[in-house]
């Protein structure tokens, strides 16, 4: 009776999973918003400091081997608060490019369809990026530096203002590119 | 969904009867006669409603299912989603044909066992396919990132398969009957994989943050919650053996009909697309974007 009582828990926690998520699909619909209210800054460069091997070389050479460690692994821990921030701008402008795919312009829908392609594949990278830094923290030595994130987050930003220039051409956006 | 044949309300009610008939002369025979007609009368008065409550749920959930097809082909969802449409309709024909097989005289039970366990076969590879329609709907073709997520769709299928074969080996309460045996490995192997299926979709839309469409979403949520109760009624009819059939069957035609009801609850439902039309990037997002790139170019 112990397995069919395993499949019986796990057939709930199942079913409570897709309700919760199927609920949440629900209640973000529309809701861009406050969705756009929960971006957060990214510093790419900062970013890039944290993850670039040279740094964590010279580092090393300079700083004693418990020093260096301790600092490595703030820097590591620093690096996954800015991928998550990354991942999250990411999912909110998937939203706001689904949004975007509706218009009626077709060189809107494109950017706009780019733009969703592009940051699912940020949200991807982050996903796979953030084991790899906690990884980075317990062996200060390897090298794991997750350059493309960067890239990837710089991308996303240049599309997202190529969008806003074509969805508000009046704006003078692009004064930015 | 469909009872099985030893639970079917209208096979159950002609062997109830003949057991009457069989009872009653030893019953006749007896020194406690009205004693015992009496307890016969008033079990047949108490399992009137549970015999209601079985034609009500094999039957009901089928005229909601047709409804739903045509409905649904008014609305062109058969071009949208072709194999949830075709499935829809072998459900339909499932229970014509299993419907029409329990009203014959006398009842060929074998027939309506192997039918009942071809069909479900059929109807689980028609169920898995459109999983898999739904996986594209919703997910892949809305990224070139198709590449990286058709493997992990693949390979947990892969899996999923290998943990429903072990599983049912291991849950293998055989009984007699091989077709009974053949139906209740089959019902909880497709139930388990649609579970793992379903799961890994609705995981990989919230991680991605990838909105579904209102109607793709409601075929998901209604095969999520039936294929979730089938899974657990399934397990506890292999651990509890033939004294539960009758309660699973019934849970399972109840699942059903939740299943066909979330369908048609959402095929009414405005499209949500619809909700963000004229919505676009508002003005604080196109100016936080633009410092961010200010911040990228200026370095």
């Amino acid at each position: 009776m112990i397995i069919p009582t395993i499949f019986v828990v796990l057939a709930f926690l199942g079913l409570l999973l897709i309700l919760y998520i199927a609920k949440g699909h629900h209640s973000t619909a529309g809701n861009l918003d406050q969705l756009a209210s929960q971006l957060r800054s990214v510093d790419v460069d900062a970013f890039r400091n944290l993850i670039d091997h040279r740094e964590q070389d010279y580092l090393r050479e300079r700083l004693p081997a418990n020093e260096f460690r301790g600092i490595q692994r703030e820097r590591m821990l620093a690096a996954v608060e800015y991928v998550r921030a990354a991942a999250s701008n990411a999912a909110i402008l998937i939203r706001l490019a689904e949004a975007a795919r509706q218009n009626s312009d077709p060189a809107v829908a494109q950017a706009a369809d780019k733009l969703l392609d592009n940051a699912i594949r940020l949200r991807l990278y982050a996903f796979r990026v953030v084991p790899r830094l906690y990884f980075g923290m317990l062996m200060p030595g390897v090298s794991l530096a997750p350059i493309d994130l960067a890239d990837a987050y710089d991308t996303i930003t240049r599309q997202v203002v190529m969008l806003g220039c074509l969805q508000y051409p009046t704006r003078g956006m692009s004064s930015a590119l | 969904m469909r009872p099985l044949c030893s639970r079917c309300p209208f096979t159950r009610r002609r062997s109830r009867l003949e057991e009457i008939r069989i009872a009653r002369p030893t019953m006749f025979a007896t020194r406690k006669r009205e004693i015992d007609c009496g307890l016969l009368a008033k079990s047949l008065i108490f399992q009137w409603p549970m015999l209601f409550l079985q034609y009500y749920l094999w039957i009901a959930p089928h005229l909601l299912l047709g409804w739903t097809l045509v409905a649904s082909f008014r609305r062109g969802m058969h071009r949208r989603l072709p194999i949830f449409f075709a499935y829809a309709a072998f459900e339909m024909f499932q229970f014509l044909t299993l419907l029409a097989l329990s009203l014959l005289s006398p009842f060929p039970r074998d027939i309506y066992n192997w039918t009942l366990v071809l069909e479900t076969g059929i109807s689980s590879c028609l169920m898995l396919a459109v999983i898999y329609e739904l996986a594209n709907t919703l997910l892949l073709t809305q990224s070139s990132r198709a590449e990286l997520l058709r493997p992990l769709l693949r390979w947990t299928l892969v899996v999923l398969m290998f943990v429903a074969a072990v599983s049912s080996a291991a849950l293998s309460g055989a009984t007699v009957r091989r077709v009974t045996n053949i139906f209740q490995v089959l019902d909880f192997s497709s139930s388990l994989v649609e579970v793992g299926m379903l799961v890994t979709l609705f995981l990989f839309s919230r991680t991605l943050h990838i909105s579904w469409r209102n109607r793709a979403t409601g075929v998901a949520l209604g095969f999520g919650i039936s294929a979730c109760i089938n899974l657990a009624t399934t397990a506890l009819r292999s651990g509890l053996g033939k004294s539960a059939f009758i309660a699973v069957d019934i849970t399972q035609m109840a699942a059903f009909h939740v299943c066909v009801l979330v369908w048609l609850v959402y095929l009414y439902l405005p499209n949500r697309a619809l909700a963000f039309a004229g919505s676009g990037l508002g003005k604080s997002d196109i100016q936080f974007w633009d410092q961010e790139l200010q911040r990228i170019t200026g370095r």
